[in-house]
């Protein structure tokens, strides 16, 4: 999942990754060791371009500012959002609909909720205002893919979905299956998505690894922190 | 602010759209907050109050400018000479600060880069002490009795805020 969220990054652009956000962080400093040098990462520790000696658990982590050429507190980092100046955001997600909205507030009514979520963090204001945002969730159940979201936390410029079956691209409003991952079964993505989700016969796979980018993964995660969503 | 369309949060905050007098377009306002206090945890601080951040400064520049009061705990209590050297370090003026508190391992068992890293075993000894009143009752007598042998003159007044932050309580 690193490796196809840094695969969508592009050199050049400006990304942000926000709290609890440990495969973004991955992703995108693996982008910058590979195809995309020049890109601009911003980071909710005040990081602009940081050079971490390595990838913390906690993508809020002080190492993540260091070496640092500036500090980009969060207000600055909403300010440059709406209006305009970040292309990518990573945003996570409880529930997603077909139309790539996300909950991440309440399950069940929002007065009298059954579960109350850890909330949007920011997501309403940058879902909006990012000129485009890449989704990722860990599972992908029926349960986070629903017909019907309890809350609608935020709306706006979703892209792409990254799942552990597959990456979902936004096409005309609607998340269609834009490629699967070598070993997906596409009855599999079919039977734990809640919407109806089509894989055509021709999907195309997304490829393996290359022993350059498994190599670069370790590098910068020696500690393996990517690995620390995918844990049961 | 920007944003918020498409969401269910407006509705369910009571947030009020209304049309920017100068673009004419939708925009959501939002009421002010005013927490009556702000907590703050510095690296350093002196008597008065100024309290130096050390690194990023998160939302604390934010919460310290919308609180009606600031209280300051700072790993160390050093003269104003020193925070004079550079004051551009200096995130929170005393005249905001309403009382300082001397704390070393104040924000433990989180982290306070770059003094000391997040105490993962304390994390968890403090999360399952919460789910019991004795339990934690028992978790903050020692993190009392921690405190008070780092800084013997714990509960004594500095000179300087002594008299606002006693004095000042909520407004």
């Amino acid at each position: 999942m690193a490796v196809a969220m840094a695969r969508l990054l592009r050199d050049g652009e400006v990304v942000f990754q926000g709290v609890n956000s440990v495969l973004p962080m991955v992703a995108i400093n693996l982008a910058r060791r590979l195809h995309a040098p020049g890109l601009v990462y911003l980071n909710v520790s005040g990081g602009v371009d940081p050079a971490p000696r390595f990838l913390p658990e906690s993508s809020t982590d002080p190492e993540l500012a260091r070496g640092s050429a500036s500090l980009f507190n969060n207000e600055d980092f909403y300010d440059i959002c709406v209006r305009g100046g970040i292309d990518t955001a990573f945003l996570g997600a409880v529930q997603i609909d077909a139309e790539g909205r996300t909950n991440n507030s309440v399950i069940g009514d929002h007065a009298r909720p059954r579960v109350r979520l850890p909330g949007g963090g920011g997501a309403a204001m940058i879902m909006p205002t990012a000129r485009r945002v890449i989704l990722w969730r860990t599972q992908h159940t029926p349960r986070v893919f629903v017909e019907r979201l309890d809350f609608v936390t935020a709306a706006g410029n979703v892209d792409r979905v990254v799942t552990p079956l597959c990456v979902l691209q936004r096409r005309a409003g609607r998340l269609v299956v834009e490629a699967l991952f070598p070993t997906t079964a596409p009855e599999a993505v079919v039977a734990n998505t809640g919407f109806p989700l089509a894989v055509p016969p021709d999907c195309p796979r997304l490829p393996e690894p290359t022993a350059r980018e498994l190599a670069l993964l370790d590098e910068i995660d020696p500690r393996g922190v990517r690995r620390l969503e995918l844990r049961g | 602010m920007a944003g918020l369309f498409g969401s269910d949060l407006p509705a369910a905050s009571g947030l009020q759209a209304v049309r920017d007098p100068y673009t004419g377009e939708q925009v959501y306002v939002v009421p002010r907050l005013q927490p009556d206090w702000a907590v703050l945890h510095a690296q350093e601080a002196d008597a008065a109050g100024n309290a130096r951040i050390y690194g990023s400064v998160f939302w604390d520049r934010v919460m310290s400018r919308a609180a009606r009061g600031v209280i300051v705990t700072a790993e160390r209590i050093v003269p104003t000479e020193e925070l004079a050297r550079r004051p551009e370090l200096t995130v929170v003026p005393s005249l905001l600060v309403r009382a300082v508190v001397e704390a070393p391992r104040g924000a433990a068992p989180c982290s306070c880069a770059p003094d000391y890293d997040i105490d993962r075993a304390g994390v968890e000894a403090y999360l399952r002490a919460c789910g019991d009143p004795a339990a934690l009752a028992a978790y903050l007598a020692a993190e009392d009795r921690t405190l008070r042998e780092a800084v013997p003159a714990v509960g004594a007044e500095h000179a300087g805020a002594a008299g606002r932050a006693v004095a000042g309580g909520a407004e």
